[in-house]
This record gives structure tokens, sequence and C-alpha cells, in this order.
């Protein structure tokens, strides 16, 4: 069975992408993190490592909020998006 | 200013392409099960322009759809933006009528709503992009037309149009009542705020049939189209990734530049 | 804005849903709110709903909502990197006097249940997110949306896991990724004809699969499969901090998951036609908020109504029991006039009364028993390992059963390790 990467599972999904960003992050407080612990509970692999430190994209987002309650360094400022955008699950 | 705006529901344009199939048989599109289609983006820019020419002049704004199941959904789109009124156009002989018995249905609804200044229409429906509703119902109701607006505004004689051209714009003034079919240059289309929702969400849009619309059943329908499709598929897509990568950054410029050139790319 | 809405409802899933339409059939003047774009676009689930809370709330259940099957089998199965040892359960009582379950697809389920409570009265609005809560001193008297305020006498939060409601009301506490799983799951589209011929269905009879041992790594949690008509909801549940414990994402353990021979065999050929996920509060009534103030109420996983006990793991049928006991509290106080915290409090009562918490106090060691590694690397492997000897022929003379277990225990675990997850288990689930 072929492994099918968090990427190209996101584009099977509708999403209806909003402007507004909906997801900030402190990069200094990344930088010292000593678990990084985003990039191993956000299901869409939003968060990835670089340089030591975190970068985020927002738009695959499913909205779950692993990553507001895992990080507890308090660097991850998770917010819904705006109402009506972000992920339409067809199925759930 | 009493406004009538002609929208349509279409597939959801933000549907990923891995959701959208055809079924080359009946030459028609798969809609995708429990994604509910939206208002053509366009045509919320029509209901944008005229909520800001309500805001400027006063008056009322009533949507048109023809369309069949969950069509209220998008006249009540047009309603939480700000529309007053509006009604959904749905028969059984409708189905399958081409863009000239779509206009001519409007027509009919137009013609029964009776009095108004202003019909707008989005430039074209984000589905098959033909742009042809606006004209023929200028056509039908004989007002003048302008196509393409991207702003508008009441003047003594009529309307003051702004019409988009390739490299600039032309500016016309056109006697009312008038169709003008609106382009996306107008801007965004404003989001339905809460209260909109919730007076949306209670209203119950009323249904026209062909018969309340004085709709002669053989100017419509798939019978009465005037063009037949020949076949219908989904594009083969291919895409490939390249990583070009260099030392540097002029490095990495300088073969990407040779890269598109040997495609043929530049 | 004047008060026009008795109850403002937050959030069309099945408690809201439950909740509004039987506000709504009560005569109250009740409005959901969802910040979906449309109902059911930010809802998943693993796949089933058990129980006849449905069947009572809406007698045409079974005629008209848009299930996938019955749940017609139960299956658990023990999985090692290669092996499985499956219990499978079927039985007439799954179909009769009553269906024991429905497999479905949440954003199907969710729309048809929110179109009955528009059509019993409710004014149903998705694309409609609340903010905040409008408060009057102590007193939650709406909530606001945007620009708009929307006042009402009371305020159901229905709003999920990540309830911003129960904690902006001051009841929940912040979350901890140790009172959390997280689900992660994909629909697999297959025929009709193949999924019937490679899990013995016909009809509308369906499949909830269960697993538990290495499709986690050894990570608390399991895996599921559940039959759709034409599709399979395939996925992996996991205990949040645990992924970051073992550095894993919950989707490589789910790409694991389909590559266990039982499961590829079973998915080969499908196409993946949505990948979702979302988060479980799993440490049940060791998390719960209180669950009123004045002018607000929280149901449904909002208040953190879900039973883990190892063999199941059940919200919706406690959201929908929740939403029902949320709207008799509302439409009792309606007739006194009082949405004050105390006459609120016959909500609690309801639920007391009911399995809702019943079965919350009977787990209520579960969650912390179930976090014991043990059940989900050592007792599968046990499980498989003596099943393989039990089976297997290898030309040596044959042992007894416990001779069997006894040599599989060896270099595993001792019976002083194993004793205490028993007495443990006994008390917890």
């Amino acid at each position: 069975m072929k492994v099918i990467s968090v990427e190209d599972k996101l584009s099977v999904n509708k999403f209806d992408i909003d402007k507004d960003v909906h997801i900030r992050i402190a990069e200094d407080i990344c930088q010292t993190c000593n678990h990084h612990a985003c990039i191993y509970v956000c299901p869409a692999s939003c968060y990835k490592l670089s340089d030591g430190g975190i970068t985020f994209s927002y738009e695959g987002c499913l909205e779950c909020g692993s990553c507001n309650i895992a990080c507890d360094k308090g660097a991850i400022d998770w917010t819904l998006p705006r109402p009506g955008f972000g992920i339409c699950y067809q199925y759930g | 200013m009493n406004i009538i705006v002609c929208v349509k529901q279409v597939l959801d344009p933000d549907i990923p392409p891995a959701k959208f199939r055809v079924d080359s048989a009946s030459k028609k599109v798969v809609p995708p099960e429990g994604i509910p289609p939206v208002i053509n983006p366009y045509d919320a820019q029509a209901v944008e322009l005229a909520l800001r020419l309500k805001e400027k002049h006063g008056g009322k704004i009533s949507v048109l759809t023809v369309g069949s199941n969950g069509a209220d959904k998008v006249v009540k789109h047009a309603i939480s933006m700000g529309a007053d009124e509006g009604v959904v156009l749905s028969d059984e002989t409708f189905e399958g009528s081409d863009s000239f018995s779509v206009a001519y249905i409007l027509s009919k609804a137009i013609e029964k709503i009776g009095e108004y200044d202003l019909v707008l229409c989005g430039r074209q429906a984000a589905d098959w992009d033909e742009g042809l509703v606006g004209s023929v119902v200028a056509e039908n109701l004989g007002t003048s037309l302008v196509t393409l607006a991207e702003d508008a505004e009441a003047v003594d004689d009529g309307l003051k149009v702004k019409r988009v051209t390739l490299d600039g714009y032309q500016v016309f003034v056109v006697p009312l009542p008038a169709v003008v079919t609106v382009s996306n240059e107008v801007g965004q289309a404003r989001l339905p705020s809460g209260l909109g929702i919730i007076s949306a969400a209670r209203r119950q849009i009323p249904v026209w049939k062909a018969e309340d619309l004085g709709v002669d059943p053989s100017l419509v329908g798939s019978t009465a189209a005037r063009r037949k499709l020949f076949a219908l598929s989904v594009p083969a897509r291919e895409r490939k990734c390249e990583i070009i990568e260099g030392e540097t950054p002029a490095e990495a410029a300088t073969k990407l530049a040779v890269r598109l050139r040997e495609a043929g790319a530049i | 804005m004047e008060q026009e809405f008795d109850a403002i409802v937050v959030g069309a899933g099945p408690a809201g849903s439950a909740c509004a339409y039987k506000l709504a059939n009560a005569g109250l003047q009740v409005l959901v709110i969802d910040r979906g774009k449309f109902v059911g676009a930010k809802n998943m689930w693993g796949g089933a709903f058990y129980g006849g809370d449905l069947l009572n709330l809406l007698p045409n259940f079974c005629e008209e909502a848009p299930f996938e099957r019955y749940v017609t089998r139960q299956k658990i199965s023990f999985l090692t990197e290669e092996d499985c040892l499956s219990v499978d359960f079927a039985s007439p009582k799954f179909k009769e006097p009553a269906p024991h379950g429905f497999v479905m697809l949440r954003s199907k389920f969710d729309r048809w249940f929110a179109d009955k409570a528009q059509e019993a009265g409710a004014v149903v609005a998705p694309g409609l997110g609340a903010d905040d809560l409008l408060w009057d001193g102590s007193r939650v008297v709406g909530v606001k949306a945007g620009s708009d305020e929307l006042p009402a006498s009371v305020v159901v939060a229905c709003d999920g896991a990540n309830s911003g409601m129960a904690q902006k009301a001051g009841l929940q506490k912040e979350l901890s990724s140790e009172d959390m799983k997280q689900g992660v799951k994909e629909v697999i589209e297959l025929s009709e004809e193949i999924i019937e011929q490679r899990f013995g269905l016909s009809g509308k009879e369906g499949i909830a699969w269960e697993f538990v041992g290495s499709c986690t790594q050894g990570l608390p949690g399991g895996g599921f499969i559940y039959t759709n008509k034409d599709s399979l909801s395939v996925g992996i549940v996991v205990q949040l901090d645990a992924l970051v414990k073992r550095k894993v994402q919950a989707n490589d353990l789910l790409e694991g998951f389909k590559s266990h021979p039982e499961v590829a065999r079973v998915i080969e050929g499908g196409k993946l036609v949505e990948y979702s996920a979302h988060l479980i509060p799993v440490s049940g009534i060791n998390m719960m908020p209180e669950l009123s103030r004045d002018g607000f109420l929280v149901a449904g996983d909002a208040a953190a109504l879900v039973l883990g006990t190892g063999l199941i793991l059940e919200g919706a049928n406690f959201a929908v029991a929740s939403g029902i006991a949320a709207a008799e509290t509302v439409i009792e106080a309606k007739e006194r006039g009082d949405f004050s915290n105390e006459s609120l409090s016959m909500y609690r009562r309801l639920l007391e009364d009911s399995y809702v918490l019943k079965d919350l106090r009977t787990f209520r060691k579960a969650p912390h028993f179930l976090e014991n590694p043990h059940i989900y690397n050592l007792y599968p492997e046990l499980a498989c390992d003596v099943a393989r000897r039990v089976f297997i022929g290898d030309g040596q003379p044959r042992k007894t059963t416990w001779d069997n277990v006894r040599d599989s225990l060896k270099g595993r675990a001792s019976l002083l390790q194993i004793l205490p997850d028993l007495w443990q288990g006994k008390g917890a689930i």
C-alpha cells in the first residue's frame, strides 16, 4: 500500500480559505522550545521544523485545536477561522 | 431606485479538482453529494453593487433565480447580504433550459414584478462562463444594456456606468430602465451580517411556476435549447515538480532561467 | 436588538439539533447558529450512533434518516505487526426489536437533523458563529456574533470538544492534552458490491470494527473501520499527549494501520475522498464542567459527555440525550419564567437520573485505567501469541491452552505484573 502524504490527503478536502490568518506563533518562543509538540499533534502538518524554529501554514488546518492544547509554552495563538471559512467536510 | 438582481446557483468553485466529476454518458456535471451549491460569485458582486446603489439612492432590491433544489439558498444568501426580497423561478418544464430560455424566464418574472429601474446580472456564471443571460434579458425587455460594469451611480438622466475595458474604462450614461452586467472589478461582495443570516434563515422564499409567469412551455427546457452539448469530459491534468537548487539565490535563479528556456516557457 | 429568541443553541451537531428540535416542537422560539459554511461542515466522528435516543425523538428515523448501514456486527481485533485476533459478534438482537446502531457520515446526518429542527420551527443559521457571550452581571443573556448582539433567555452551548462557550462561561477550565484523544479518519470510496463481498454483508447490514494494539504503536487509543454504503471510514484514535511523548503524528499511525495485512486487504483499490480530524474529550466525569449557570447550559462534547470503556468510545448518544435534557429543562424554565442557575439545575438532575451520568460514574476509573500501556502492546501480543500456539501445529506435541498461556507469558510479563491490571480493570471497565 502506497503511503499517502498529509499534503496529498488534504488536497481532496474542500476548504474555503480565508484571507484572514487564524494561526499566529511567537517564533522566539518556538526557537527555545524543547518538545515542539505542535509538529506531532497537528494532523494536517501545519507546523514544520525549520532551522530549530517553527514555520506554519494555516490553509490546511482541520480546526481540531490540538496545537492550541498541546503547546504549553504559550507560543501558539490559534483561533477558529471566521464563520463560513476553513474546512468544509463533505462526509465527516 | 428599484433594482432586480438575477442570480444563479453554481457548483461551489472552491471544491478541489478531486471532487469534480462528470458523467460523460449523460453529459452532465455530477455535483458532489453533500456540498451545497453557492451563489455565483459574479452575481454576489451584482448584489454588492445593488446594495451600494440602494445605500446611496434608496429603493428596493429584489432577487430572482431560476433553479430547483436548494435554489432558495442563493436567494437567501443575497437577502443575508442585505437584499429586500426574492423569488425562485422553478418548474419541471424549465429543466435543461439553455441561457436563452433562462433569460426568457427571467424576463417574464421581471415583467411580472413590473416596477423596476435597473436589472443587474453578474458578468457570467462561474460554471459555464457564457455571459449571455444579461444581454438576452435586455433584448427581451427592450431596455438599454451596459456590460462589464465596475461602478454605477444614478444621475439626472439615468444611470452613469463605468465599464471595464481591456486597458482602461468607458463611462456611459443610459436611460432607465436598463440592464447592467457587473464585472469582478466592482470589488469583493460583502459577507452576510449575523442579523442578515438570521433574517434570511427565517424567510420563506416564494416560488413562481411557469403558469404564474405566463411562460410558453415550448420556449423552455431541454427541447427548446438552441444548442446541443456534443461531449463533456474532465481534462487530464499532469503536473510535475522540479526543485532547482543553487549555492546562492543568483545561481539558483540562473539555473531556473536556463531550465525555463529549455522547457520553452520563456 | 429586541429579544426574539427564548433560546440560542450554539452548534448544530447531534446535541444542538436534538435540543433545538425538542424546543421548537414545544413552541419555543429557538435560534441555532453554526460556524460551518453549511451545517455539518465542521463535524466529524468515527462513524456510528448507538442506542434508542434518536428513534425515540424521531420515530421515522429508520425510514427518513440518511444513515449508511445498520450496525449488525461488532468486531474487535487485537493487532500485532502481522497478526490479528478478532472477536466478531453478530446477534439477531442487533436488528430486533429495534436497530442497535447506525453507521452514519456526520456531515450528511447533521444536515438532515438540523433540517428536522428547522421544519419543527427552529431558525437554523449556518455561517454564523458565536464569538462571545452577552452578560448582564453574572447572568448570560445571549451571544455576540461578529458585530451583532443576539439576546436570548438562555444559551445552550453545543459547540463541541473545543467548547469556546463553556470556557467563556467560566465553566470549563483550559483543556489539557491528557484529557483529549485525537481522531483522524479517511473516507475511502469503494463500490457497494465490493464492500458487501469483503465484509460478508447484504442489504443494509454493516460492521463497526474496532482495533487495539500495533495500530497505535502501543499508544493509548485504537483503530476503527466502519462500513458506509459505498465507502469505508478508516481511522485512528490516539491520546494527544502520547503523540508528543512518542514524537509521532496520528497520520503516521493511520498509514501504519492501513498497511496492516488485515486492513490493507479490505481497503485495497479504494479511493481516498476525505481526510478529517477532531478532538475527543476522554476523561469523562473527571473533566466534566459545571453544567449550568444563570442563563446558560452546556451539552454534548462541550460538556465532555463521552464514554470510553476501552471496548467502546461513545459520545453522540450522550450528546443527543443531553441535548434533549437541556431542552426539557429550558421548556420548564420558560413556563416558570425563571432561567436562573437554580431553575436550570434541573438539567443536571435529569442527566443524573439517566444513563448519561450513571454510565460516566460507573466508568469513572476507566480513563485512568486505559492509560495502561499493557493494554496496547502486551495484551494484544499475548493474545495473538497464545492463538498462534493454540492453532499452529508444528509437529511438536500439543500443550494445553493453560500451558500455552504460561509459555506465552514467559519473557513478556509475570503474573505479578498482570494481576494488578486485572484488579484495576475489574473496578474500571
